[in-house]
């Protein structure tokens, strides 16, 4: 049957007779009168069904109104008729010159699927958007698809294999941007439809169905050129269609200017859509904040509510007043122990209201607090406490590693302190350990805090009939959120002991006992709790952070508690920009659609993603998260290098943005969608893999309750070797029927080697995924190769002997298991080869056995 | 509007339910192509459709703004059926919806052994055979579009028998069987086949039905007597109206039946539900 993809039509507002007789048997003129007006809906309706009719050859219909007016409508396959013909046909028609034929064939392209940056969770109708461009701007069919090339490879982004494939009248082609064009077999995404001719004030459609998600056409009007973009019916996002078009005008300037551009030169934004970009990445609202510090703002609330109920542990139960005293008492003991203003002072206690007293004393006395786990190894809180210079840390533990330990009640003091200090000073130092390296110390001033607590005050109504709670580790930066955000709102907060915060039952008695309303927590802990009964909680608002969320876990806790008695926020953040970067509040229609939104940035927090090369990037397209304003820390202590890497001025308003190192994109209403770690993003076999990908499919069987999806190397340094490990806690069913069924799913190279049913995932102190305690899918690790004789090889050796696992030149020594105890075993083990000696020093600053060869030669050359 | 922009295809448009639904189809938007036999048949012992009642129905659906084609088109005659079929793909390039409502209801009023050879098959070529050729003519177009609905208008003789009607009575059983082996044929293709089955449909001034009026006659039975039979033997105790038949066929032929193939939907006052 005849294919609108194939056709085009024009229609043509006559001025006088028509003369069928132009037209060559067995072509004939269909005469419609039409019983309307040429300006009423039904003539407007009937010019457009008939602009929509496919042909095997050429149609001609006139269409004549009440009102004396006419049009011809000629609509022909291109192959038959190209847009030349189609113009000569109604030139002849009208009593002009003879109809000239000029067949051609018009290859058939199979169409792809479409593009991800395009993709919108809510279908649409087929539509259009139609640029108009100065008659200059007309270029050729090959500058456009030059053009066109190099705006889908910008937009494919991370994912791009470098070049696009572009369906046209010939065919499907694939064109490298400065490279070749090749006809090829690949479906196409993307069409472009390129006719250089005028057809004035008349009505041209250039295709009468998309053959093409996204179908590009060019023809003149005029002195202009209209660019427009058919996009099907489906789930395309019409916004982004309109966007990508413009951009396309914007690359095809720049093609005709210097036609040899390369790819990656070429500008996407031109100013006014940069601007336009960076400010979708703010939110609508705009902070109001005065910059105080934490015991400024604390001692202001408990002047108010001094009687009220601060901090809840157990038994124990501390107004804002006694609250206030306890902590000046610390304050000034600190005071008598040496601590001045500007100090970096250690505190490493169990979450007891003892926790909240000594944090709140230590801000007092002008110090900043460096959290540390008491569950945390022996060398990660030496190391800490090395890093951070700390002299004192306030702990109950008999010791503390490289620091001098002081216990709580040994801080006694009579003076009464009060801190000189400044908003801008730092209020804590929390380590993070990123993904690779040490961990790093955050230094975020006291202005971040209040400002993260003025972001979230109106919107979220914290306020003094709120009860939080207290459930991570205070050298988790979720914690500042519960213990601040609580304290500077006037709440009261609920201390969770640690060994409540792993068991469910008890952690739901707590919450229901204490009627807390305010719940933090990340999602693995929290779909622990969703496991046992949580009916009787008078939670008001849950607040999602530290990991992704996935969004459909959340329908037993809808089911109970609905969205007008619990709102349910899902906030992404970075420890670098104070906790919380972006806020969504999570509906059941977000949980069944399966969104990933994670909302847009809390105001005075503002978002851009850019590209490799810091240029922002057009919504809908994945790059790094690049995060400014209100929240952005002070930087990394003692680490001046990797702040000047990560912390750089802000491209477009006054400040610094942090690089989060993350993948995201923003979507065309401001909100981002969170993609994962950029230097997380695995390949195997070739493939680039998106473990949340397969971590969703298997959460869409409804056999399974949570699932983790790991990727490991049987080799660690051959990438041949990697495979995709799942894990699975099934509600029923068994492991082997979940592999199937996520098989039927998912392509190839994501079907997980192996799914694993555990009793529960392993949490960190975090609460957080352990990836490092999920066991090994199947028994035995396979042995190290044999390894050369240089020094690498040999060091690999050595390590992979004392560590007792191959290592990788990059491996992390800590992340293997290193500690102190092992450093100790390499350095003699290294004399004993007779290779360099090697300091414990240098091997924390030197974690990985490529920089400490790289260390060692360095050495070596300076004598 | 339901069907804007979509080509129906209806046979035996001149009068009756053919009317009635094309004129709510024109109402819905669709663009149409009505065809009659505008003859009398020899054998059938009353007049049909006329050239003048299809340009009538044809006015009826342009004043709705509808674009129109007419033709003469005799479903017992192949070449005749093919050309309407071809005239339709040129004009309007795709065909949306058939409509097979051509059939006759007489001869008949005979016991089955008491039926001639001619009259069986006379009745078997238009009310059954009649649907097959335009199915066949429309199946291969509509399999390349991956989209269509055909419509048989069957009768409550496709799904219980009458007596005295052993030629409709088969006929139309064989109608609705072919509706679901059509419906199973297609499916693959995205072309939906139902059917619809009236019951006894009210002979009124604007369609200027007389299918009531001719059973009776049938029976030898005198009108008045037999419309007050059927009224009755009808639970919801009326006759059906023609745009009640339309209105069923206007839902098969539009998207909202998207998932509805191989159906037999019955349009008789709950006759069936006996």
């Amino acid at each position: 049957m005849f294919s609108g993809a194939r056709c085009h039509a024009l229609r043509v507002r006559l001025a006088g007779p028509v003369r069928p007789e132009a037209l060559t048997a067995p072509t004939r003129l269909w005469v419609e009168d039409v019983p309307a007006t040429s300006t009423e809906p039904l003539a407007e309706r009937r010019r457009s069904v008939e602009l929509g009719r496919p042909v095997g050859d050429l149609r001609c219909t006139l269409l004549r109104y009440r009102d004396g007016v006419a049009d011809l409508v000629l609509v022909a396959d291109r192959g038959h008729l190209d847009a030349a013909g189609l113009r000569a046909v109604a030139l002849a028609l009208m009593g002009g010159s003879a109809v000239p034929s000029t067949p051609r064939s018009v290859v058939s392209v199979a169409a792809g699927g479409v593009p991800d940056w395009a993709a919108a969770l809510e279908p649409v109708e087929a539509g259009s958007f139609e640029l108009c461009l100065l008659g200059s701007e007309g270029g050729t069919a090959e500058s456009w698809r030059t053009a066109l090339a190099i705006t889908l490879v910008r937009y494919a982004s991370v994912d791009s294999p470098g070049w696009a494939v572009i369906g046209t009248d010939a065919g499907a082609v694939r064109v490298t941007p400065g490279g070749p064009a090749e006809p090829t077999d690949e479906p196409a995404s993307v069409g472009l439809l390129v006719s250089d001719v005028d057809f004035g004030v008349n009505e041209y459609r250039p295709c009468l169905a998309v053959p093409f998600p996204l179908t590009f056409s060019l023809w003149r009007k005029g002195d202009t050129v209209r660019l427009r973009c058919d996009h099907q019916a489906g789930r395309i996002s019409p916004a982004q269609v309109e966007q990508f078009t413009r951009h396309l005008a914007h690359v095809h300037r720049q093609v005709v200017a210097n036609p040899e551009v390369a790819a990656d030169d070429v500008e996407l934004l031109d100013a006014a859509e940069r601007a336009r970009v960076a400010e979708l990445g703010r939110p609508a609202e705009e902070l109001r904040t005065t910059p105080t510090r934490i015991d400024a703002a604390f001692r202001a609330v408990a002047a108010r509510t001094p009687d009220q109920v601060a901090v809840t542990d157990g038994q124990v139960s501390l107004t804002y007043h006694e609250l206030d005293e306890r902590s000046d008492a610390v304050a000034s003991g600190l005071r008598a122990l040496g601590v001045v203003e500007g100090d970096r002072v250690g505190v490493c206690l169990e979450r007891t209201a003892e926790l909240v007293v000594t944090l709140l004393g230590v801000v007092k006395v002008g110090a900043a607090y460096v959290p540390t786990d008491p569950a945390y190894p022996a060398e990660r809180l030496a190391y800490t406490a090395q890093d951070a210079s700390l002299k004192l840390v306030v702990t109950r533990l008999p010791e503390f590693p490289g620091a001098q330990a002081v216990s709580p009640d040994d801080i006694v003091g009579a003076e009464p302190v009060s801190s000189t200090g400044s908003p801008d000073d730092p209020a804590y130092v929390i380590y993070t350990s990123g993904s690779t390296g040490r961990p790093k110390g955050v230094v975020v001033p006291h202005r971040n805090v209040i400002a993260l607590v003025d972001a979230t005050r109106d919107e979220y109504r914290l306020g003094s009939a709120d009860v939080w709670t207290l459930f991570h580790s205070s050298a988790f930066d979720f914690s500042v959120w519960e213990i601040w955000g609580c304290l500077l709102t006037g709440g009261r907060l609920v201390v969770v002991p640690y060994f409540v915060s792993r068991e469910p039952e008890r952690f739901r008695d707590l919450l229901a006992a204490e009627r807390v309303t305010v719940l933090s927590q990340t999602p693995s802990a929290f779909s622990q709790l969703l496991d046992v009964r949580h009916d009787d909680l008078a939670v008001r608002l849950v607040v999602f952070g530290g990991e992704p969320l996935d969004q459909r876990a959340l329908l037993p806790w809808f089911d109970v508690h609905p969205e007008s008695v619990c709102r349910v926020v899902n906030m992404f953040g970075i420890t670098e920009t104070t906790v919380h970067v972006t806020h969504q509040t999570v509906s059941r229609a977000d949980a069944l659609a399966g969104s990933r939104s994670v909302g847009p940035a809390l105001p005075g927090w503002h978002l851009y993603v850019v590209d490799p090369r810091g240029r922002l990037l057009p919504s809908g397209v994945p790059g790094e998260i690049w995060v400014g304003g209100a929240g952005v820390a002070a930087g990394y202590l003692e680490r001046d290098d990797l702040t000047a890497q990560r912390f750089t001025d802000d491209p477009v308003l006054p400040g610094r943005v942090y690089h989060s190192g993350d993948l995201g994109r923003l979507r065309p209403d401001g909100a981002l969608e969170h993609l994962g770690r950029i230097d997380s993003q695995v390949k195997v076999r070739g493939f680039r893999i998106e473990l949340d990908e397969i971590r969703a499919v298997l959460l869409e069987d409804p056999d399974v309750r949570t699932a983790a999806v790991v990727v490991r190397r049987d080799d660690p340094y051959d990438a041949a070797t990697a495979r995709i490990d799942a894990y699975v806690v099934l509600a029923s069913g068994d492991a082997v029927g979940v592999r199937k069924r996520a098989a039927e799913i998912l392509p190839d190279y994501m079907v997980p080697t192996t799914v694993t049913a555990l009793e529960s995932l392993p949490l960190t102190t975090n609460g957080k995924l352990d990836v490092a305690k999920l066991p090994a899918p199947s028994a035995g690790r396979p042995v190290e190769a044999p390894v050369g004789d240089d020094l690498a090889s040999r060091l690999r050796e050595v390590w992979g002997s004392v560590l007792g696992v191959p290592v990788g030149l990059d491996d992390d020594f800590f992340e293997l298991g290193g500690n102190s105890l092992f450093a100790v075993r390499i350095g003699a083990r290294m004399r004993e080869g007779g290779l360099p000696a090697l300091q414990l020093r240098e091997l924390y600053r030197h974690p990985t056995i490529r920089s400490v060869v790289s260390a060692l030669a360095v050495k070596g050359n300076g004598g | 509007m339901r069907l804007t922009g979509k080509v129906v295809v209806i046979t035996g448009a001149a009068r009756g339910i053919g009317r009635a639904s094309a004129v709510a189809c024109a109402a819905e938007g669709a663009d149409l192509v009505l065809l009659d036999v505008c003859a009398d048949l020899p054998g059938v012992p009353y007049p049909l459709g006329s050239a003048g009642q299809l340009e009538h129905t044809a006015q009826l659906c342009r004043d709705r703004g509808a674009s129109v084609l007419t033709a003469k088109a005799d479903v017992r005659d192949t070449t005749s059926v093919r050309d309407a079929v071809a005239l339709a793909a040129e004009r309007y390039g795709r065909i949306d919806a058939v409509v097979n409502n051509a059939g006759i209801a007489a001869p008949s009023g005979k016991r089955v052994h008491e039926i001639t050879e001619d009259e069986w098959s006379l009745m078997l070529d238009v009310d059954l055979t009649g649907a097959w050729r335009l199915i066949r003519e429309v199946g291969r177009m509509m399999s390349d579009q991956r989209s269509g609905s055909i419509v048989n208008i069957a009768s409550t003789a496709g799904l219980v028998g009458y007596r005295h009607f052993a030629g409709y009575v088969a006929a139309k059983h064989g109608l609705v069987g072919l509706t679901k082996a059509a419906a199973l044929d297609y499916a693959p293709m995205k072309v939906r086949v139902n059917a619809v089955c009236p019951g006894n449909v009210r002979d009124t001034a604007e369609a200027e039905g007389r299918m009531l009026r001719e059973i009776a006659r049938a029976l030898d039975v005198p009108a008045d007597e037999h419309v007050a039979a059927f009224t009755q033997s009808q639970p919801m105790n009326r006759l059906v109206e023609p745009d009640d038949v339309a209105g069923a066929v206007v839902f098969l032929a539009s998207d909202d039946s998207a998932q509805v193939t191989g159906s037999v939907l019955t349009v008789d006052g709950g006759f069936t539900a006996h």
